[in-house]
């Protein structure tokens, strides 16, 4: 009969209380959530009411620059800046009345002419259209933000003048630039080079798995067009797709686990077998590894399936040694080639998790062991109790990185065992990964329209995972610990 | 924190609602979609578009690497550059890959202006347009062509044909075998009709026969082998009982042959087939060594296409310098040793085992594809292009094609005339008459036929090395299940529609 004392736990519960506590949780945080959006949606006519009262009796400099970038400095006497917020200004206009305006209706029609190579006719590209058509609402938003920026701008000059103080001039706002206000200007390359290189792509990829842009049309250059959800909808439709996505989703968890476990203590493994004073010529030992790790990936691959192929070395040697060969990598060898995929991943990923575990041992104060000795801790206990939550500590960023590599890991199986479709999966074999399924119905047969789809799942899928492990981790909730 | 995350995701929903509301191009484009073809072949009227010594016109042209490799393309550009100086046209390697893809590079101004490639690789540009359709009446060659190549090199739009490649050779397996590994009374022990043929070369149930006993006489020797999960090299056997790729010709996609007629006896001889090979019949592992296991003499045959047929004689050369012979004996002997013939006929019951004499043999039929020039849509020289592609295809220029590279001319006056390896070139352009070559289908479809049938000829390829009690498509007194073999194929069809169909 369970007791009330039966939940009354000294220190934090088992893991497995505390994720059912996550989980029965859900209903009421999920109440919270909408309450409070209930709420901030409820005050937004106050807001509103608010801002428009701000704007109103904002003084005139103000107003004049919420008319038009840049006036409300000139107003103020600040020649310079009014100028130059008003060049951007210009800029703006020139670039949406040449190309950002039309950009912009492009990216809805995403083109009206076909291409008729025939006839010389070039058309007109659809992806491209859409790309310069997200780059537009990209540049208004940053507009957007500039002209806020000018008007809290002529705000803040207007009341520190109206304090009793002259206007700054330009050259001192240049050097509040490089003083009080120095984080924007030292982060305004970066924010560009992230809108540029990380947000514009990943956009578009969120875009493309709302078109139908695939199969055809990427070969014969035809116009694409929005379809809304429905490859969302065909991927859920598909028969058998919903069964071969949880088996693939399993087993992809599974091998993502496995081998970022086996490759980071088999490289801690080493690292601490190398840190050993009984091991000699340990610079030699360290090479070996190195020297795995500095060929080429997918050479090593190719390697490995001729050395596992059905007359390769390996089974040579089992038959001339009498035993029967065997199909390490067949249609029917689903976990030996598995077994194998972990093995190869680890001969290329273990030397890394070495070289990073032998950096971070090096920093570890040997003093820890000598009082823990004094104590009596054994070898495994030292391990458990100071070595693994030091390096684990360290390692968490890296570790879901790992993990991440893993868990979208192309190569592995792609070069040891591509080109086989298993029973019971739809286009995919038993070792395929999510992302070769990827590959398999998406990029292999140009349906890039479906695979931003499945990329957008796999996100998701990855993202909450990764962002799970790293809020639960010290690295994130005791971050002072090792400080 | 809390405030950046809210923005983000109110940007993401921004991002998924626009697309919801967003129109396309709607009647604005069909306003544009009636494109007469009546100026089509105007682009090949006139004279020959001309250089001038300071900007002569270049021609970029699209060849293989065995071309590149055996000096063959260096030869084609020079004469070409010569014949054409007058004109400031200057012919000129494209340096990109053999395979590139026109569809890719081409809108974008990087294809070459001719190119050269495979049948199935050329048809696939056709639906995008990517290269544009021939003047018959201006191809030097279009007459000497046979019917399978100029169907081959048809496509049909809105109800009109347009020919849009010209077909250089013919490409499909052959059995190469060792001549000087006939059983010593091969005359009176392998030669049951006594027309002075080998019997396995003719009949595939001899050479099953041979193969076991061979392997019987020497545990490391092997009889016929080959890869037999490559669906290139293996289909054949599908289609010598009546199966096919597509319906209506390879156009109709929607009507997938691999399961259709008796096709269940061409998975049987797959199955049969491997049986009497090794393990290496499962994977590539038959492939990466067929050229130099048929030369050390471990397999008696292969099944190799002919432009391998070089490799296959070096190695044989080796084998034979390294066992005493001076260069020349070894090259003639090479030469003389290595023999060639269709695939052997099939028996019509798919059993080779069967003995019975008066059983109906089917004349095999192996999948094949002719190679050939075409022009890209985006040249800027279309007369100059059409000029190089006469050049390359001319009586000449093919022949000297069949002596450097060993390929089987297409054009039939070559291929009459050709001194290279010509028995092979004979009997390939004989199975194009006969229609025992099955040409690889033209559609862009066919990408999605390869992985199906490729893991289905592996299945049959693994069965008889499965446990006895694991084996899928013998049955428990060791014959074959046909039902099994039925339901394979009718699998391969299903996942080829679905990879048509279902992502579509």
């Amino acid at each position: 009969m369970q007791t009330e004392t039966d939940n009354i736990y000294h220190g934090r519960p088992p893991f497995f209380k505390r994720v059912g506590q996550w989980f029965g949780d859900i209903p009421h945080r999920f109440t919270a959530y909408w309450r409070g959006v209930g709420k901030k949606m409820s005050s937004i006519p106050s807001k509103i009411a608010a801002r428009a009262y701000i704007t109103k009796t904002s003084p005139k400099p103000v107003k004049a620059s919420m008319c038009l970038m840049g006036l409300g400095q000139l107003m103020q006497k600040q020649i310079v800046k009014g100028i130059l917020f008003l060049l951007m200004f210009a800029a703006y206009i020139v670039y949406m009345v040449l190309a950002g305006g039309r950009a912009m209706y492009d990216f809805f029609s995403l083109g009206i002419i076909a291409a008729n190579p025939w006839l010389g006719i070039k058309g007109d590209n659809s992806v491209v259209m859409m790309l310069l058509g997200i780059l537009a609402f990209i540049l208004t938003g940053f507009f957007i933000a500039v002209h806020l920026a000018n008007i809290r701008d002529a705000r803040r000059t207007y009341e520190y003048v109206s304090r009793g103080n002259p206007t700054p001039n330009f050259k001192q706002s240049l050097g509040s630039m490089f003083d009080k206000y120095f984080y924007v200007t030292a982060l305004v390359l970066p924010v560009v080079g992230v809108f540029v290189f990380n947000i514009l792509p990943i956009i578009f990829m969120i875009f493309l798995a709302f078109t139908d842009y695939g199969g055809d049309i990427v070969t014969t250059g035809a116009l694409v067009s929005w379809v809304g959800f429905a490859n969302f909808k065909r991927l859920f439709a598909m028969s058998g797709l919903g069964s071969t996505f949880g088996k693939i989703l399993g087993w992809n968890l599974l091998w993502a686990v496995m081998s970022t476990a086996l490759n980071y203590f088999g490289g801690l493994g080493i690292a601490l077998l190398l840190n050993k004073k009984i091991v000699k010529a340990k610079k030699i030992w360290r090479a070996f590894p190195v020297l795995a790790y500095a060929v080429p990936g997918f050479i090593t691959l190719l390697a490995f399936k001729f050395m596992f192929s059905n007359q390769g070395p390996i089974n040579y040697y089992i038959e001339l040694w009498g035993g029967v060969g065997k199909l390490f990598l067949g249609i029917d060898s689903k976990w030996s080639a598995r077994l194998i995929g972990w093995l190869v991943n680890g001969w290329l990923s273990v030397p890394s998790s070495m070289l990073l575990a032998t950096g971070i041992l090096a920093n570890l104060n040997p003093d820890l062991y000598e009082a823990a000795k004094i104590d009596g801790a054994s070898a495994w206990t030292q391990f458990v109790k100071i070595t693994l939550p030091f390096v684990i500590f360290a390692t968490t960023p890296v570790l879901i990185g790992q993990f991440m590599g893993n868990f979208n890991n192309f190569g592995v199986f792609y070069f040891l065992r591509g080109g086989i479709y298993c029973d019971g999966y739809f286009l995919a074999s038993d070792t395929d990964l999510l992302i070769n399924w990827l590959y398999n119905l998406s990029i292999n047969k140009n349906y890039y329209s479906l695979g931003a789809a499945i990329s957008i799942i796999i996100f998701i899928i990855a993202a909450v995972i990764s962002l799970f492990v790293y809020i639960k981790s010290p690295s994130y909730s005791k971050e002072d610990m090792y400080r | 924190m809390k405030k950046s995350s809210k923005i983000i995701s109110a940007l993401l929903c921004g991002a998924l609602v626009v697309p919801l509301a967003a129109c396309n191009g709607g009647g604005m484009r069909e306003k544009y979609a009636q494109q007469s073809l009546e100026q089509l072949y105007d682009r090949f009227e006139g004279d020959i578009e001309r250089g001038t010594a300071a900007k002569p016109i270049t021609l970029h042209v699209l060849e293989n690497d065995t071309a590149k490799k055996s000096g063959y393309l260096k030869e084609l550009l020079d004469g070409f550059n010569k014949k054409y100086a007058e004109y400031h046209i200057v012919a000129i390697d494209a340096n990109q890959d053999q395979f590139s893809d026109l569809a890719e590079n081409g809108p974008y101004g990087y294809g070459p202006d001719v190119l050269y490639q495979a049948n199935d690789s050329l048809m696939k540009y056709c639906s995008g347009k990517h290269i544009i359709p021939l003047p018959t009446d201006k191809l030097d060659a279009y007459d000497q062509l046979p019917e399978l190549a100029k169907k081959t090199y048809t496509y049909s739009l809105g109800g009109q044909d347009y020919f849009m490649g010209v077909g250089v050779n013919i490409q499909a397996p052959m059995l190469y075998y060792r001549k000087d590994l006939l059983p010593e009374n091969w005359e009176t022990e392998w030669d049951e009709d006594g027309n002075g043929v080998f019997d396995p070369i003719e009949d595939m149930r001899a050479m099953y026969r041979f193969s076991v006993w061979r392997h019987e006489q020497d545990s490391s020797l092997y009889g016929y082998m080959h890869s037999l999960n490559d669906a290139y090299f293996s289909s054949g056997y599908l289609f010598t009982y009546g199966s096919y790729v597509f319906g209506n010709d390879n156009l109709d996609y929607t009507d997938i042959g691999f399961n259709k007629n008796d096709s269940y006896k061409g998975a049987g001889v797959v199955l049969q087939l491997a049986s009497m090979m090794n393990s290496g019949c499962i994977d590539d592992s038959i492939t990466r060594a067929r050229e130099s296991e048929l030369a050390n003499g471990t397999y008696f045959a292969v099944s190799n296409t002919q432009d391998m047929y070089g490799t296959m004689q070096s190695e044989l050369i080796a084998v034979y310098r390294k066992q005493g012979m001076s260069a020349s004996q070894a090259r003639e002997a090479a030469k003389e040793n290595i023999g060639v013939a269709p695939l052997p006929d099939l028996p019509e019951s798919g059993l080779l085992s069967s003995t019975d004499k008066d059983e109906r043999l089917l004349p095999s039929v192996v999948m094949g594809g002719i190679n050939g020039y075409a022009i890209s849509s985006y040249t800027d020289y279309p007369k100059a292009s059409l000029a190089f592609l006469n050049y390359a295809t001319s009586y000449e220029m093919i022949l000297r094609r069949n002596e450097l590279l060993g390929v089987s001319p297409a054009r039939q006056d070559c291929n009459t005339d050709c001194t290279y390896q010509a028995e092979v070139a004979h009997e390939l352009f004989e199975l194009v008459e006969q229609n025992r070559i099955s040409i690889m289908p033209s559609i862009s479809q066919v990408d999605q036929i390869w992985t199906p049938i490729g893991t289905a000829f592996t299945d049959l390829a693994t069965d008889p090395y499965r446990d006895a009690h694991a084996r899928k498509y013998y049955k428990a007194n060791g014959t074959l299940n046909n039902g099994e073999l039925q339901a394979l194929l009718d699998s391969v069809e299903s996942n080829i529609l679905n990879a048509i169909f279902q992502l579509a």
